[in-house]
């Protein structure tokens, strides 16, 4: 498959809007706006594109625009692009907006135009400031070449876009922590109903898109959802995909290729990661993100990296990002180092996620440094399990407790190992500085 | 006359819409009102869903995780605070999968709880405790360190309220509170995870009207009220409903007393007045029923004052006020009554004065700063500085025809030969050295008084009269509204309750009935004053009795 959502990326000059024009960009937004298409016709095209949700939950966008209220009773519409890209080993967002910032905001005029949407935001990375920077550039261009603003092109569409910066929490990820981030309140998920279709930021109806989703949908307009549907192993998981590959392979990266590549392909093809770094062998795999189930190597053969054919192991294909261990690597500080993280970013509103994170992460540093106690294992599972299924506002707690459970469960003997040699076995720890 | 033909018979009326949802709960349907929360409803059905983040008058937050029951149709556990009500909704609170999800909670809300229950002044009275004996387990597989939080323990954040933070669970209750009923939003969460914790925005105190009540609503021991810490178990506390003294709104209270001692207020919920609330200007009135100068009658002559028993105090006043009668008549007499006092007691001083003819009778209040209660919808203000002027007001205590009241005998426009103040302490008057030289121009003054003031150190007989903890009897707040309280503790002999001296100077001039009590005076009252007759009971009665934490709930709204 030729490059989609990343063609333009490592072009000279590739965020600049004169480039961007060049090579044929903003030409859908010109011809949509042109009265090709109403704006019912391009939700109908990316809600028969099918365009699955790249933030990680793979929710069809189209669907989801559909959720707003026919008649909003005077309410602006918000479109939302969610950049906070925290999920650990993901990177692919960065990338796009880094790199090609103006078929982002191609996207949000697009799906603002088909949700009647006046003003965007997008929320991005507080860390992310060269993105901040530069999409900030990216939409002075396009105001000064008419792309935003008032009359669009002398047309009846208005649109201004916002770029915001978050402050670093992980939870703004979460498309209510972003909303009440964005409303300048403390970043923390909502209770659902009601979703932000209905009610979102400042009480308005929201639609909350990721980065890479609102690429695909400037593609979808571009090319139809015909061509966008072709794309894929799978029907119902189609389109170009960005992966994000890291850890213990010998080129580490982000690759696009099309939805549903084979697992073994990505990790070992030459136009991929290329095996296992020193020759080594795999032990594990996070396929989507920190907060995904580990898969073992013999468990991803002829897996398809798609929403559904990951699902089918137990797993989730999340942001794609891939985070490959090889066989030295102990699993224990693996999921430590994940506990780190979700204890340290948990909101705090939940109480069995504020408190099960960090019980969770005390009892597998106490293991990883060989204090550990045969009945801590089963403990672990047990705590693991009393914070998922909806126990909690959001699924942050499910998040931990995804990799932890799936840990205990494919790799036990070497909590085993820990706890009758009262230390970590293995050459590779996964240790961040307290 | 032509037959018409038969018409179509009219159609039934539509039943009429029905304005309550059907709701079943573990297989039992109930009926409940639309606009309440599932956990209220569940209440209704006489089914227990533990929580600790639900508070009627607060936002949902669905935060505790506490009342996690099974929806009929979904598969994932809900919180049932956060669950709309409809028509048909199946709730299940007994399945294994609430229980464990129950046990879970109560595990994680313990595992950084430091278990300090019996230095706790919340023990008796918490909710963690309450819900741990009844869905909690006995032994924690928690083994590491608890947490603490150095810099932010047993800490000041306001003129009345101490943070021990490691006793939060993270409720946000009193968040919410002081966001959202006091609108002031000094609280706030900071940090995170499990370091999350609440405190004062910048360091700025809890300081607004109503600051105790963000201690009312903490479920556990983490925000308690500095006047009422380390003073009594709360299990030793007996709860008296009463009305708060502290200014004509009326609140609700329930006095909280051991031993004769009244250790603290506690509002008492009553949506029409009060609601869940109670300003810290009237809780804190609480400790000032325990204050006593006046133990017993006193009696002077010239410069001497000597000790009396009541009865001899009586005999005397009533000698004097018939001595009054007989040379100047009524015009002679003053009768003051007090917006301190119940409907009763001024009831009774203005029979009295009718009793001898005696036109000269008033009621006086001072004005105070408006204060201010939220309701569920609206606000309730009141600016006098006693509970009962409209009461006493009602009862009849103002000038009558060809009388005069206070305002012409302190001007220096009356000079009645003798005055009976039923309440020393009735304005800031009575402590007022010229106001009371002007009342002392009488030939004689007689008081009942608990607190010495200037008036009593002037009076000819004091009568030692009961605080409202000691007696009975109802008040009109500022709407109108008559309500009732409750004696706490009987006063130490020789002390008497306010309408019982008056009762007994009205037996010592030949009117009256020994057997006469509060209840029968109110009958009376209902008879014979306007607007007096319809006082329902459950308004007589009030609000509902509270424990620090939790919350009552009576139906609507």
């Amino acid at each position: 498959m030729d490059k989609v959502l990343s063609a333009r990326v490592g072009k000279p000059n590739s965020q600049s809007i004169d480039t961007y024009l060049a090579d044929g960009g903003y030409a859908s937004v010109n011809k949509v706006l042109a009265g090709a298409m109403t704006p019912e016709q391009v939700l109908e095209e990316v809600k028969k594109a099918n365009v699955r949700g790249r933030g990680g939950a793979g929710f069809s966008a189209g669907v989801k625009w559909g959720f707003l209220p026919k008649d909003t009773k005077g309410k602006p519409v918000y479109l939302l692009c969610n950049a906070d890209e925290s999920e650990p080993g993901t990177f692919k967002d960065r990338l796009l907006m880094e790199n090609d910032p103006h078929q982002l905001l191609e996207g949000m005029i697009l799906a603002s135009y088909a949700i009647r949407c006046r003003n965007a935001y997008i929320y991005i990375r507080g860390e992310f400031y060269d993105g901040a920077r530069i999409l900030n550039r990216a939409v002075e261009e396009a105001y000064a070449k008419g792309y935003l603003g008032e009359k669009i092109l002398g047309t009846e569409f208005s649109l201004d876009i916002t770029v915001h910066r978050g402050a670093g929490a992980y939870i703004c990820g979460e498309e209510t922590g972003l909303i009440e981030s964005l409303e300048g309140k403390r970043g923390q998920p909502r209770i659902k109903p009601p979703f932000p279709a209905v009610s979102g930021v400042f009480a308005a109806p929201t639609i909350v898109n990721n980065v890479e989703t609102l690429c695909c949908v400037k593609h979808v307009v571009d090319r139809g959802a015909d061509w966008f549907l072709k794309i894929g192993r799978n029907e119902k998981n189609t389109g170009p995909k960005l992966y994000c590959v890291s850890g213990h392979v010998n080129r580490p990266g982000v690759y696009e290729a099309a939805m549903g590549l084979d697992f073994e392909e990505i990790l070992y093809g030459q136009n991929y990661a290329q095996g296992i770094r020193g020759g080594k062998k795999l032990k594990a795999v996070i396929p989507g993100g920190a907060s995904a189930a580990i898969l073992k190597a013999d468990e991803i053969k002829g897996v398809p990296l798609d929403f559904d054919g990951v699902a089918a192991k137990g797993s989730m294909l999340g942001s794609a990002a891939i985070i490959v261990m090889d066989e030295d690597t102990c699993i224990v500080s693996a999921v430590m180092n994940i506990l780190k993280f979700f204890s340290h970013e948990s909101c705090g509103q939940c109480t069995p996620c504020r408190e099960g994170t960090t019980w969770l992460y005390k009892v597998l540093t106490r293991i990883e440094n060989g204090q550990g106690r045969p009945e801590d294992i089963d403990l672990l599972s047990r705590v693991g399990g009393q914070m998922a299924n909806g126990m909690t506002i959001c699924v942050l707690a499910d998040g931990a407790a995804a990799p932890l459970l799936s840990g205990v469960a494919k790799f036990r003997d070497e909590f085993v190992q820990h706890v009758e040699q009262k230390g970590c076995p293995f050459a590779v720890r996964v240790l961040t500085p307290a | 006359m032509s037959a018409k033909p038969p018409e179509t018979a009219p159609a039934p009326a539509p039943p009429p819409p029905k304005n309550t949802f059907t709701v079943v709960f573990d297989g039992k349907p109930i009926e409940v009102p639309k606009n309440i929360n599932l956990i209220d409803a569940a209440k209704l059905a006489g089914v227990d869903i533990p929580h600790f983040c639900y508070h009627p008058r607060l936002s949902v937050v669905g935060q505790c995780r506490m009342c996690m029951v099974e929806i009929e149709g979904i598969p994932k556990i809900q919180a049932a605070c956060t669950v709309p009500l409809k028509d048909g909704l199946s709730v299940k609170t007994t399945t294994e999968k609430v229980r464990a999800s129950r046990a879970a909670t109560m595990e994680f809300l313990l595992i950084n709880h430091p278990l300090d229950c019996p230095i706790c002044d919340q023990a008796g009275e918490c909710t963690l405790q309450d819900n741990s004996f009844g869905y909690g387990q006995q032994l924690s597989n928690f083994d590491e360190t608890k947490r603490q939080y150095p810099t932010f323990d047993r800490t000041m954040i306001g003129p009345h309220v101490v943070a021990d933070m490691t006793r939060c669970i993270q409720c946000t209750r009193c968040i919410r509170f002081a966001q959202e009923i006091a609108g002031t939003a000094e609280l706030t969460f900071l940090d995170r995870g499990g370091r999350t914790l609440v405190w004062t925005h910048d360091g700025k105190p809890l300081a607004n009207d109503w600051s105790a009540c963000a201690a009312d609503v903490c479920p556990v021991g983490a925000l308690t009220v500095k006047e009422f810490r380390f003073r009594s178990r709360v299990w030793y506390l007996a709860k008296t409903p009463s009305i708060c003294p502290g200014c004509n709104v009326g609140c609700n209270t329930s006095i909280e007393s051991r031993e004769e001692i009244v250790y603290r207020f506690l509002p008492r919920y009553n949506p029409d007045v009060n609601d869940y609330w109670l300003c810290d200007h009237g809780r804190f009135l609480s400790e000032s029923l325990n204050d006593r100068d006046v133990l017993k009658a006193t009696i002077r002559s010239g410069n001497d004052v000597r000790e009396a028993i009541v009865p001899e105090g009586i005999a005397l006043a009533a000698r004097e006020i018939r001595a009054t009668l007989d040379t100047t008549g009524p015009p002679g007499l003053f009768f003051l009554g007090s917006a301190h006092l119940s409907n009763e007691e001024n009831f009774l001083l203005r029979k009295l004065a009718d009793h001898v003819g005696c036109p000269n009778r008033d009621v006086v209040v001072d004005q105070s700063k408006t204060r201010k209660i939220k309701q569920w919808n609206g606000w309730i203000e009141g600016n006098e500085a006693a509970a009962n002027f409209r009461g006493a007001r009602d009862m009849g205590l103002s000038p009558g025809t060809g009388g005069y009241g206070l305002d012409a005998v302190l001007a220096g426009k009356a000079s009645p030969e003798l005055v009976v103040v039923a309440d020393a302490d009735f304005a800031a008057a009575a402590d007022d050295p010229d106001k009371v030289a002007a009342l002392r121009r009488a030939r004689f003054v007689v008081v009942a008084a608990r607190i010495a003031n200037a008036l009593t150190r002037s009076a000819d007989v004091v009568l030692p009269a009961a605080s409202l903890a000691e007696k009975e009897g109802t008040f009109t707040n500022v709407r109108g509204r008559v309500q009732k309280f409750d004696r706490a503790f009987l006063p130490k002999p020789p002390v008497r309750a306010h309408w019982e001296l008056l009762l007994l100077l009205g037996l010592a001039l030949g009117w009256g009935d020994r057997s006469w009590t509060p209840a029968d005076l109110l009958a009376q009252i209902a008879r014979e004053v306007p607007g007096y007759g319809g006082s329902r009971e459950d308004e007589l009665a009030g609000g509902e009795l509270l424990k620090k934490g939790d919350f009552a709930w009576a139906g609507q709204p």
